[in-house]
């Protein structure tokens, strides 16, 4: 390794550091029934406060790094999220929330539906749930983070949740 | 206290530049810190502004369809440019400004102009709508608060007699506190430097529930980071400003600190207590009540010079 690379180095560390720790997020509805909508906001009310992991939402597209979906893609808004991510400064992430926008969800199959986001733009992260709780959703952005961190892809993590009752037959 | 330093040095680590930067990040943190907590939140970690300020930097800027381009990359420099040069007229930090002249207020005030000028540029000069009514909004604003702000530094002025920033800050320190002898033209004062900033309540040029983000809708990367910066550094020096006009001058570092925190805080807790106005609310309180306010208080500055000299 010589002495240029290992500024270079440097300086990527720092561009890392300072993107891994300012995610600032902008939400798109393509077609969901809401409720992701409302736990997102859930998210981001004083009782969560992302602020402490540097996340804040964003209005504009331009100043946006990572873009938070729900629901599936309708034909109407096909183009508008294309457009919306197409809008986005690179490096941009898509997260995706709810089962709807992973695979359709219950709306698989409807005349007017395309299915997942990602049939139209790629991913990078996917929260299930119908719908996923603000908890989910704030340990999927920081896996998402702690992803970027190494440069790795995010992988599947399972959360099975502790049996509750006993069965008393 | 003074200094005397090499001009370089003046201009590009104290009190300008870097100095100046380090401030003003520092001092968006403790605004964010503190509106967070009064919100009952945790609120942003101590480096926060500086990641924002890094991954913007490092982030690819768009230049729109549409737009100008030499104007599109150079206001975000005029903005942050305009915004170090105020601060070497100012008593930064508690010590002498770097450069006085007969006149600097009226510079200083220009220079704190420019800003918001230049983001209204900015906004005027892409073909997006929002940011063409955040454009138009800005420019409201900056008609309506920049009379009444004038006004109300114009007060201390009068009183000790100078245009000079450095020879206000002395008479301020050198007689009763301004804030107890101009309350009505603090108050202006204060408030204008929030309207100045586009703090909330007077936060409808970037009221992103309406217009998506103002003015700065279609800037990415580069240019929102300058935009972001220059107004940190435009909260410093206001407050540096109002600090010395009212708060009796300011004369070393720690005077500096405690009382331009001070200021801080009542800003946040306005910010945090008061819900947004619409622009024609913004424009009819500062043209019905803040400026008749700063021209009574005004009146009676000089009238009471003009009884004190008859009396003694």
């Amino acid at each position: 390794m010589s002495d240029k690379d290992k500024g270079v180095g440097f300086l990527d560390k720092i561009r890392t550091w300072a993107r891994v720790n300012s995610p600032w997020a902008l939400h798109y509805n393509s077609g969901s029934c809401n409720g992701c909508d409302i736990e997102i906001l859930a998210t981001l009310t004083p009782r969560y406060d992302v602020e402490r992991f540097g996340i804040k939402l964003q209005g504009s597209p331009r100043h946006a790094d990572v873009l938070i979906c729900t629901g599936p893609v309708t034909m109407q808004s096909r183009d508008r999220l294309r457009r919306i991510y197409e809008q986005m400064p690179e490096p941009k992430f898509v997260v995706v929330v709810g089962s709807c926008g992973i695979s359709g969800g219950v709306f698989q199959g409807c005349y007017n539906v395309l299915g997942g986001i990602e049939k139209v733009i790629p991913v990078d992260m996917y929260i299930p749930g119908c719908p996923p709780k603000p908890e989910a959703i704030i340990f999927g952005i920081v896996q998402l983070l702690e992803a970027l961190k190494t440069g790795r892809k995010p992988e599947a993590v399972a959360v099975i949740p502790e049996p509750q009752f006993e069965n008393k037959a | 206290m003074t200094l005397n330093l090499n001009p370089l040095i003046v201009l590009l680590i104290f009190p300008g530049g870097l100095f100046l930067i380090m401030a003003g990040l520092a001092y968006e943190y403790l605004d964010r810190k503190l509106v967070a907590r009064f919100q009952n939140r945790i609120g942003p970690r101590w480096f926060q502004p500086l990641a924002d300020l890094l991954k913007l930097l490092s982030k690819e800027e768009i230049t729109p369809l549409g737009v100008q381009r030499g104007l599109f990359y150079l206001l975000p420099l005029f903005a942050l440019a305009s915004a170090l040069t105020a601060a070497l007229y100012v008593p930064m930090a508690g010590l002498l400004p770097a450069y006085a002249f007969q006149g600097d207020l009226i510079v200083t005030i220009y220079l704190l102009s420019v800003l918001t000028l230049s983001m209204g540029l900015a906004g005027a000069c892409t073909v997006d709508r929002f940011a063409l009514v955040g454009a138009t909004r800005t420019l409201t604003q900056l008609f309506s608060y920049e009379a009444p702000f004038m006004l109300a530094l114009l007060g201390p002025a009068i009183a000790a007699q100078t245009w000079q920033i450095r020879s206000i800050n002395e008479y301020a320190s050198q007689n009763l506190w301004l804030l107890i002898a101009q309350p009505i033209g603090f108050l202006v004062a204060l408030v204008g430097l929030m309207g100045k900033l586009e703090l909330p309540p007077f936060d409808a040029p970037e009221a992103e529930t309406e217009i998506v983000a103002g003015a700065l809708t279609e800037y990415s990367g580069r240019g929102l980071a300058l935009f972001r910066l220059s107004k940190d550094i435009e909260l410093v020096i206001g407050l540096t400003l109002v600090a010395a006009f009212y708060l009796g001058g300011i004369h070393s570092p720690l005077d500096f600190l405690v009382k331009t925190v001070g200021l801080l805080l009542v800003v946040a807790l306005l910010q945090t207590l008061f819900a947004r106005l619409r622009i024609d609310q913004v424009v009819g309180l500062w043209w019905r009540i803040g400026t008749i306010l700063a021209v009574i208080q005004l009146i009676a500055i000089v009238l009471g010079r003009y009884v004190g000299n008859l009396i003694f």
